[in-house]
């Protein structure tokens, strides 16, 4: 059924039609969020307040961009909003911690070794700035096109955060094999290399 | 732009197996939630109207209300139309005046006879 009827139906009410909405983006939107926060169960929270969204917000959406850029604003929206809590939040805890303690994300995979792990260190470190465009660029396989119409930004501003954050990444990268993997994640984070 | 992709290969994940229950069940438990906090919102909101009502007239009431609960001079000019009249206030040191009589030197009145008819007996 064609995406338009179904958020059609969806702004009448219909939860048959929201269901297959949820069927369909559930995976992309899923792991979007998963990339983007570093936290599986996070994720999935989020990703589940973003299909609340779109039910209850349906009346809002115009069909002037796909109905996929519009769900995934609406994750991006929610994720940065999640990260900067988490962030201010991790500022007020990190005092209270002894210097010995590990403050990474808890969600890295065991399997995760070398670049993989070296780079999903690196995105967690990157600002919601520049993290959003490349993972919509780089995992999501968006034009960047696509993404200045989801993040809302003219498409010489999406090219330049992603430059500006592939730089970031490589620069990290660079260190991290030069001299083991003492990097400073604040540095990154405000984009300062 | 440099297009190079970091990312090749990136491992992806999925939504969890009882994902689309879980949406429909917090979509039901929204539903049902979302009356009660439209009513709280409608009421918060009546009740900062009620309080803004209140002060509002609280402070028009002090403005067009003089102190002796007589209405102000705003508030007669408002009622006719017309400027009210402008009061002028002349300040006067009574002490001074008092103080002015008493320091001032006393008059020494001489007197002298004014009569035409020659005394030659008066003597000066």
């Amino acid at each position: 059924m064609d995406e338009q009827h179904l958020i059609g139906l969806v702004r009448d009410g219909d939860e048959s039609a929201f269901s297959e909405i949820v069927r369909l983006y559930k995976d992309r939107i899923v792991n979007y969020l998963c990339q983007l926060t570093g936290d599986y169960q996070r994720a999935a929270e989020l990703a589940q307040e973003t299909f609340l969204r779109v039910y209850f917000k349906a009346e809002k959406y115009r069909p002037i961009a796909p109905l996929s850029s519009w769900i995934y604003a609406i994750a991006s929206n929610l994720a940065k909003t999640d990260l900067k809590r988490r962030r201010r939040a991790m500022f007020v805890s990190l005092d209270d911690l002894p210097p010995t303690v590990d403050v990474s994300t808890p969600s890295r995979e065991a399997s995760d070794s070398g670049l993989v792990a070296n780079l999903r260190l690196a995105l967690e470190g990157l600002s919601p700035r520049y993290r959003i465009p490349i993972v919509l660029k780089d995992i999501e396989g968006y034009s960047q096109e696509e993404i200045a119409a989801i993040i809302k930004r003219p498409v010489g501003t999406v090219k330049a955060r992603i430059s500006r954050g592939r730089n970031l990444l490589k620069k990290h990268l660079e260190k991290a094999t030069g001299d083991g993997f003492a990097f400073a994640k604040q540095e990154l984070y405000d984009g300062r290399y | 732009m440099e297009d190079t992709n970091l990312f090749p290969k990136w491992p992806r994940v999925a939504a969890p197996p009882d994902f689309e229950e879980r949406v429909m069940t917090a979509l039901a438990r929204r539903r049902r939630e979302l009356p009660q906090a439209r009513r709280s919102r409608a009421f918060r909101l009546s009740l900062a109207g009620a309080a803004a009502a209140l002060l509002a007239s609280f402070i028009g009431l002090n403005v067009l209300t003089g102190p002796d609960g007589s209405p102000s001079g705003l508030a007669r000019g408002d009622a006719s139309g017309a400027p009210a009249p402008l009061a002028i206030t002349e300040i006067l040191d009574y002490g001074r005046e008092a103080r002015g009589v008493s320091s001032a030197s006393r008059p020494v009145y001489l007197l002298e006879q004014v009569s035409f008819a020659s005394n030659t007996l008066a003597k000066y």
